[in-house]
């Protein structure tokens, strides 16, 4: 039998095969981009994503910072050093960022930061995709829900994830981001061929469990006398439907279009060599966790579940299979059994405290547990002469400010330089004190510097330039768009024109 | 205290904006007969595209499982758990929901096409492909004795009957001749070894034929969008098979009869009748009606309120699945008997084959044999009062998700979302001293307000009928009142009364379920309600009245005039509209 050979598989093969890592889409980058990009130490992004909110500010943050004051759109900005306390074993910066004294280390802390006075400007419920910037994936609720749900933009991993700026090298990369949980991560259904922006699609779950991550990321090789891959064959397959005479309608072939782009992703990956060494399969799964019909109201099983997909995160960045991680975080990471989102979160501004102790409790829990455990993973040289976390900015966010479906000052805790980008060790309180929303409230709210201004600065800290990322008409990254209501504040008051002047700059103090 | 639900507490917006579809109308008896229908046919107009849509999650796991059964029938379970890890990888479809709302939709009309769709895919057919031709007697199984003979001579046209038969089953056509070569070229030079049968079979589980429902249409002539005959098959088996052709819907293909109108309503009546079409239509009703959000009912056991509400009728894990299940059931026994599709509000018969579920109806189980038995308790009315959709898995009923349930689902209305501030208001909580009604009307029914605006007529009253049941759908003349200990307070007698408004303009006070079912029913708009959701369900799109007026108006009319609800499933794939295609 006669086998008509294609010339891609004849050098692959003259070339030595599946163990050659040979790019197949064209670099996008000048050789001078290449080297400079080969000369500087990849970055990392990691982002856990936590559902809910409503953690009061007294809880969350430090005591206000006060050693340094500027004036920085319209408003007077503070900050101060992290100042840990060591109490009985127990280290704190406030009570929910406290953990055992033996993990959360002055060490670790320098490396932290905690950002107050960043506010999503505008209602939004039950999102899942602002995390990100993706405004869109929320409840619909209300005008202003409704308002951004007509705007779907990508989300930031997805800017980085197909961002020269980013990736500029794909040499042993195999999943250009890591998403972890659902209807968190929002990008092009054809990355390579955007359309206008009504293609933005949800990016679906890398894996679902810890080991399923670990097969994907470092499969095993492929045994001797094996065959080539048929996924060139498989391309073929596509483009000859979508080349033949054959019916097909314009939408048809844009479908094929995109079929195969992804089926050359998979081609990238599939020539793709790690360059890690060995590294062991984990021998528990966290997806067994959760088989216990009691895993819902096991806090120590929720930071198990996390801890075990920590392992292999770092296994990852450590070998440059990825360089992104985002990660959805739904348990409750407390003993509660009703239902959280009402019994709890909305009912954190209670008098009597319950709610808000259970809240603060189990978000205390989450960082000791999942987010110092990962940052001290991080925390190894990475061949660098610096450790893996200084290269990389490990973010933690929630979906709400101190009361649910309010975003104004939503936490940011912040671990890594990101290579020398941030400057790290503070605690950064972009509040307008002069202006409260209300006086009633339970715990009092003011106007902060936007979420957009965030986004834009973890991308300009990725190695983005603004004119990669930033939309025509928006500074920083998402959409120019704020309401304000129920409030004694008008919204021009709340966030004036000059918040939005200053939103493509890289957030105060940051900037190393 | 616990909170019923914040989702619509009160905000400061002045008026409700949603919508009750449907011509206004008066009631009946007011004289002459009110025009029902909501739908009106443009023959000229021309339905939307929905291109090239790949087979649902649900689809590709039932097609790859029947196909790998029949290659390898005695190791089918072997090869589908060896391929298990890789099969699950495949994402699940979301449910798509109308816009503006995170409510209803469908699963099948998730087209989005995810990296992790074709990694899985692939990933599936190359291990497959490993699987089928494991041993000597699986390659014999799989493509025949030429596969195993000593012979090498006839290796090539072994191969090439293999990709023909096997090619067949997979892609739902034949593989013409040079879709033949192409697949046969994979395998490399003779001697063909197992690797390059595996190679094959992954190329053809790969195929765009395999994964997309391609289809061309009929000839090439830009005036003639008919399907062709296999495309129609296919269209006709994953409608309502959820799956690829048989050998018989084949072979009328092959035949020309599916071409024949005859012949087509043959296989409609047949396929209709397989037993998987009654597992796809669950699907439908589930989706349709919302089933999926009845939450497990026993997370709040353990709380002292709760104990004390449930009592002896203490839920078990599995509860909420048999409600939904017994609604399901209902909905296969009003197919297939025949009945009006009014009949799925009206039926009045309990599926409960559990002790547990049977006991919140005060009858004895079924067991699922003959007759069910009729409800023993006249407030049973039929669809509105079942336990799925009463029950909330806390002690409190939930009236404004049950009317808004019965709005947007049952009747198709556009509700719109509770104002921004709706979470910051009071919460609406189970009282120690008033009913749920009474706390629900006391914060959602201010006068002046916002709230009043929607609560009052378009959530609340729909709500009120089915208070005489409780949070585990338990009949009853009076609410208990509980403290937060669990301890009893007093009971206060509950209300039933409300102005439903089912159609525009109907302001008849009707007390109960029983009367808002009747309302329902008189209204034709749970039929027109079917009507637009099945079309989601059959075309994975959503409906545009205006192109779509044709096949919808012949849904809606035929449920409003009677027939059977078998009939107006069938009448789906019988229309035009499935038998073709735009290309644009």
């Amino acid at each position: 039998m006669k086998t008509p050979m294609l010339n891609r598989r004849q050098v692959l093969r003259g070339l030595g095969g599946f163990s050659l890592a040979l790019p197949l889409l064209p670099s996008l980058l000048t050789p001078s981009e290449a080297r400079a990009q080969a000369a500087a130490p990849p970055k990392r992004f990691i982002q856990f994503c936590t559902d809910h909110g409503g953690v009061w500010g007294a809880n969350m943050f430090p005591a206000d910072p006060s050693a340094q004051t500027r004036e920085y759109a319209g408003r007077t900005i503070r900050r101060g050093p992290l100042s840990l306390t060591v109490q009985s074993g127990r280290a704190r910066l406030s009570p929910v960022l406290s953990a055992d004294a033996s993990v959360l280390t002055s060490g670790l802390v320098a490396k932290m930061n905690v950002l107050r006075g960043v506010d999503i400007p505008f209602y939004i419920a039950h999102h899942t995709g602002g995390h990100l910037g993706n405004y869109a994936r929320n409840d619909g609720n209300g005008g202003d829900g409704t308002h951004v749900s007509q705007f779907p933009r990508r989300t930031i991993d997805q800017v980085m994830a197909w961002s020269p700026s980013f990736y500029s090298s794909l040499s042993g990369v195999r999943e250009r981001a890591l998403i972890l949980g659902e209807r968190i991560s929002y990008g092009y259904s054809n990355p390579q061929s955007p359309q206008d922006g009504s293609d933005i699609q949800v990016q679906g779950a890398t894996a679902t469990s810890s080991r399923q991550l670990f097969d994907k990321l470092f499969p095993e090789p492929p045994g001797g006398g094996a065959r080539l891959p048929i996924v060139d064959r498989v391309f073929e397959s596509y483009q000859r439907l979508r080349n033949s005479n054959r019916r097909l309608s314009t939408e048809d072939r844009r479908r094929l279009d995109e079929h195969m782009q992804r089926v050359s992703e998979l081609q990238r990956r599939l020539t793709t060599v790690t360059s890690c060494g060995s590294v062991t399969r984990p021998s528990q799964d966290n997806e067994a966790i959760t088989w216990d019909p009691g895993y819902p109201f096991q806090p120590d099983s929720h930071a198990h579940y996390f801890q075990l997909y920590n392992d292999v995160l770092v296994m990852a960045l450590l070998c440059g299979v990825s360089r992104i991680a985002v990660v959805k975080v739904d348990p409750t990471f407390s003993t509660f059994t009703g239902d959280w989102h009402q019994d709890v979160a909305h009912r954190a501004t209670d008098t009597d405290g319950v709610a808000q102790a259970t809240l603060t409790a189990a978000h205390q829990r989450f960082f000791e547990t999942v987010m110092v455990d990962l940052a001290r993973k991080l925390d190894v040289d990475d061949g660098t002469g610096r450790t893996l976390l200084d290269n990389s900015l490990l973010v933690w966010s929630q979906e709400s400010g101190n009361r649910t479906h309010d975003s104004q000052s939503i936490p940011l805790i912040t671990f890594g330089g990101v290579g020398g980008f941030l400057a790290t060790g503070q605690y950064v309180d972009y509040r307008n004190l002069s202006r409260v929303f209300s006086t009633g409230e339970a715990e009092r709210r003011w106007p902060g510097l936007t979420w957009n201004q965030w986004l834009g600065t973890v991308l300009q800290a990725m190695g983005l330039q603004r004119p990669e990322y930033e939309a025509a008409d928006v500074a920083g990254y998402g959409v120019k768009y704020s309401n304000v209501q129920w409030a004694q504040l008008t919204t021009a008051e709340a966030y004036p024109e000059v918040i939005w002047s200053v939103a493509g700059e890289v957030l105060p103090w940051l900037k190393a | 205290m616990r909170i019923l639900c914040t989702l619509f507490a009160c905000g400061l917006l002045v008026a409700c904006q949603g919508s009750i579809v449907g011509p206004p109308q008066q009631p009946p008896d007011n004289g002459g007969t009110p025009s029902r229908s909501q739908f009106s046919c443009q023959a000229s107009a021309v339905p939307a595209e929905l291109p090239l849509r790949r087979l649902s999650s649900t689809q590709y796991r039932n097609m790859l499982t029947d196909l790998v059964t029949a290659s390898l029938p005695a190791d089918a379970s072997e090869v589908l758990l060896a391929v298990r890890s890789s099969l699950d990888r495949i994402p699940r479809d979301q449910r798509v929901t109308p816009a503006g709302t995170t409510h209803g939709g469908f699963t099948r009309m998730d087209q989005t096409l995810q990296q992790a769709f074709v990694d899985a895919t692939y990933q599936v057919a190359v291990d497959v492909g490993r699987q089928l031709t494991l041993s000597s007697t699986r390659l014999g199984t799989l493509m025949g004795a030429c596969a195993t003979d000593a012979s090498t001579a006839n290796d090539a046209a072994c191969l090439e009957g293999f990709v023909r038969r096997f090619g067949q089953r997979a892609l739902r056509r034949p593989v013409p001749e040079e879709e033949v070569a192409a697949f046969t070229a994979v395998a490399g030079s003779t001697p063909v070894d197992a690797a390059a049968v595996a190679d094959v079979v992954a190329m053809v589980l790969t195929s765009p034929y395999f994964l997309y429902h391609v289809e061309h249409g009929a000839t090439a002539s830009p005036d003639d969008s008919r399907l062709d005959a296999y495309e129609l098959a296919s269209r006709l088996s994953f409608h309502f098979w959820q799956t690829g052709p048989d050998e018989a819907l084949l072979n009328a293909a092959a035949s020309g009869t599916l071409n024949t109108e005859e012949g087509y309503a043959q296989q409609v009546r047949r396929v209709f009748e397989d037993p998987r079409t009654a597992a796809t239509l669950d699907g439908f009703f589930n989706e349709w009606w919302r089933l999926h959000e009845l939450d497990r009912l026993d997370a709040r056991l353990g709380d002292p309120l709760f104990d004390a509400f449930v009592g002896a009728d203490r839920p078990g894990p599995e509860l909420h699945a048999r409600m939904v299940r017994e609604v399901l059931d209902m909905t296969r026994h009003v197919t297939s008997r025949g009945d009006p599709v009014a009949a799925l509000l009206t039926n009045r018969k309990s599926f409960a084959r559990t002790e547990d579920l049977a006991r919140l109806y005060s009858m004895s189980a079924w067991n699922g044999e003959g007759e069910p038995p009729d409800f023993t308790d006249a407030r049973r009315v039929g669809l509105l009062t079942r336990p799925a959709l009463l029950a909330s898995g806390s002690a409190n009923t939930r009236p404004i998700m049950k009317g808004f349930r019965i709005r947007s689902a049952l009747l198709c209305d556009t509700v719109p979302p509770p104002p921004d501030n709706a979470a910051a208001n009071n919460p609406i909580n189970l009282s120690p001293t008033s009913t749920t009604r009474e706390v629900v009307e006391a914060i959602t029914q201010q006068p002046g307000t916002a709230c009043a605006g929607c609560h009052n007529t378009l959530l609340n009253p729909m709500g009120f009928a089915t208070e005489n049941f409780d949070a585990l759908g338990r009949a009853r003349l009076h609410q208990v009142l509980f403290a937060a200990d669990g301890q009893r307070l007093g009971e206060r007698p509950v209300d039933t009364r409300s102005v439903p408004q089912v159609s525009p303009g109907d302001l008849r006070e009707s007390q109960g379920a029983g009367e808002v079912t009747r309302l329902i029913a008189e209204s034709g708009r749970f039929e027109s309600c079917l009507a637009r959701q099945y079309f989601r369900f059959t075309f994975g799109r959503m409906e545009d009245t205006a192109t779509d007026g044709c096949a919808l108006a012949a849904l809606e009319s035929a449920a409003q005039s009677g027939a059977s609800l078998a009939d107006v499933l069938r009448l789906a794939a019988l229309r035009p509209e499935f038998r073709r295609r735009t290309f644009r």
